[in-house]
């Protein structure tokens, strides 16, 4: 065992480079000014100051807005999906999971131009709609395999005893079915949500550039404005955001069983 | 007296296997009904088509005189006791227990009321915020039996409820749940396919093999008149011996005649002989007809297990004596002792 722990080293080291290094830059650029040298290092709080600004105040709202509606939209079409595939025969289970699937085997950028070259002659380019049809797309798998997971590991013997208790089938879904896949429920939800909140490439394609969520402005900070230092206040209050819904699932899956 | 749940000519196959093959049963009030049977032999279907999960292919379902077949579980007058509880997980044992009066929008005082009441009926007073899933097996048990019975269903199906716990716990759990039966005054349907828990629970057992019922009958019945060769192996140990019914009360078998109570055979009918390994006693062999010589001599804590070759067969004996290998010895039963059944095709 002494032996196979040390083969973990290479990893860690590997991690402390991409993952620890950058957070922690990221971290320096958002509690700095700019203009910095090494020697000389300015501390500040005024990149947070900036969110409260009104412009990109609403960039946040916008985006959690946007997010919660696709969750949501996601959360519908998924279950049922999902409910649907856990009923059938095993081999049936698997083609259909195999059908979610094969989509996310393509590459994303060519699935949303395939988006716009439907939407297009439509005239729907540039609307909520086209953002909202993009990101369910894409991010629908997301939903699916997590709830179908759930069902079809339950037992069934859960829904017979349901019905042997005189619940009808309606009850039998909301008191039992449901409830027992709420794990899966969040899951999806918390995939979709962390997706949809951080995406920046399908509002910018199928919204068109005025467009503006959270994900893009960082990318504009720090392609076009150049301005390191907000973007990266930007990506750690993105982070918090996440970090922070995915903790308050955690507990609401806590106080449900 | 009517019954209160009739199967007529039930049959199911499932992917081309036929499992029932025209189940004909009545079931009465207050009863407790086995179905025994060794796996695969269809006991379990027959309790899931009367709860409502399988539909037969074929055949009538009556219960109170009503035919049934077309109804979903959830209108039937029956509960189950799932063979491995399926208590939600998601419920502390009081909201599983009250989960059937929820469904029905009882009134919370009342249900509460109810809760307490079964709890106390399964000895589990005290448990109601308790979490399922920390509960022992026995426990759960106790739990899925109130869940049940709060429903006051009419028939109490259980399918081998006691599978899962250890050989003590069964034991407290037949004699209680054959309580709990006397208390509430209903029909228990109970399949299991361990012999003895039907022997000493059940007013009727059915002992049932390859989607057939083999005998009908009160536990004595089955024990000791097995109307086959497959109830007679299946039920407690036997010398199983063929041999002919020269008339009513006379039957020979390896080359003696004896006398028995069997009636109602064909002369010269070709049968087979049950001989129960307690009913033989060994005595002196020049005191019997049957003789053999001990091969074998096994020490089971209550009794001796004798083998005695005989000039056509090996005889099974239960008995507190002790008699060594290689004795000469005579194997004596009485007219009472010889079950006479017909000869399986």
């Amino acid at each position: 065992m002494k032996y196979f722990k040390s083969l973990v080293r290479p990893y860690l080291v590997w991690s402390f480079i991409v993952v620890l290094v950058p957070l922690f830059m990221i971290f320096l650029y958002a509690v700095t000014n700019s203009g910095n040298s090494l020697i000389n290092i300015q501390f500040t709080l005024n990149n947070f100051g900036k969110f409260v600004e009104p412009v990109y105040l609403e960039v946040f709202i916008n985006s959690i807005r946007l997010g919660l509606i696709t969750v949501a939209i996601c959360l519908v079409l998924g279950y049922s999906m999902a409910y649907i595939i856990a009923r059938q025969k095993e081999k049936v289970q698997n083609f259909l999971i195999l059908l979610v699937t094969i989509p996310m085997w393509i590459n994303m950028l060519i699935r949303i131009y395939a988006w716009k070259s439907i939407l297009e002659p439509l005239g729907l380019m540039h609307t909520d709609f086209a953002v909202m049809v993009g990101q369910i797309c894409e991010f629908l798998p997301f939903m699916i395999i997590p709830i179908h997971t759930s069902l079809s590991k339950m037992d069934k013997s859960f829904v017979e005893a349901a019905y042997d208790l005189g619940a009808n089938p309606v009850q039998t879904f909301f008191k039992v079915t449901f409830k027992l896949s709420i794990p899966g429920v969040l899951n999806g939800v918390i995939m979709v949500f962390l997706l949809s909140i951080s995406t920046f490439m399908i509002p910018q394609i199928l919204g068109g550039g005025q467009y503006m969520l959270i994900g893009n402005l960082i990318e504009k900070q720090f392609i076009e404005v150049g301005d390191w230092n907000f973007g990266s206040a930007v990506s750690l209050l993105l982070a918090l955001i996440i970090l922070f819904s995915i903790r308050w699932m955690k507990k609401i899956d806590k106080g449900e069983n | 007296m009517n019954a209160l749940i009739e199967l007529k000519n039930i049959t199911k196959t499932f992917d081309d296997q036929q499992i029932l093959k025209g189940i004909n049963l009545k079931i009465y009030e207050n009863e407790f009904l086995t179905l025994l049977g060794p796996s695969g032999c269809g006991k379990t279907t027959t309790l899931r088509i009367i709860a409502g999960f399988d539909e037969s292919d074929g055949g009538e379902l009556l219960f109170d005189g009503i035919e049934i077949s077309k109804q979903p579980p959830y209108k039937r007058e029956v509960n189950t006791v799932f063979q491995k509880y399926a208590l939600f997980p998601h419920l502390n044992v009081f909201d599983n227990i009250a989960f059937g009066l929820n469904i029905k929008k009882t009134e919370k005082s009342v249900v509460k009321q109810e809760v307490e009441k079964m709890l106390k009926l399964v000895g589990l007073s005290g448990f109601e915020k308790r979490d399922v899933t920390s509960l022992s097996g026995g426990q759960q048990q106790r739990v899925a039996i109130a869940r049940a019975l709060i429903n006051k269903p009419k028939v109490l199906l259980l399918d081998e409820p006691l599978g899962a716990l250890d050989a003590k716990l069964r034991k407290e759990m037949q004699f209680e749940l054959k309580k709990i039966q006397k208390e509430v005054g209903i029909t228990f349907i109970y399949v299991t396919h361990d012999q003895e828990e039907a022997l000493s629970m059940s007013d009727t057992v059915v002992v049932m093999n390859d989607g057939y019922i083999q005998q009908i009958g009160t536990p004595t019945d089955v024990y000791n008149e097995p109307e086959n060769r497959f109830v007679a192996q299946f039920i407690g140990e036997s010398n199983i011996i063929e041999g002919t019914m020269i008339r009513d009360c006379l039957v020979a078998f390896d080359d003696f005649e004896f006398e028995c109570v069997d009636k109602g055979f064909k002369e010269n009918e070709e049968i087979e002989v049950v001989l129960r390994p307690e009913d033989i006693d060994i005595v002196a062999a020049d005191k019997a007809k049957l003789t053999g010589t001990v091969t074998s001599i096994v020490f089971k804590g209550v009794h001796y297990e004798i083998m005695v070759q005989s000039k056509y067969r090996q005889y099974m004996i239960h008995t507190t004596d002790y008699h060594e290998v290689g004795l000469e010895v005579g194997l004596a039963f009485g007219p009472e002792d010889i079950h006479v059944m017909w000869k399986m095709v």
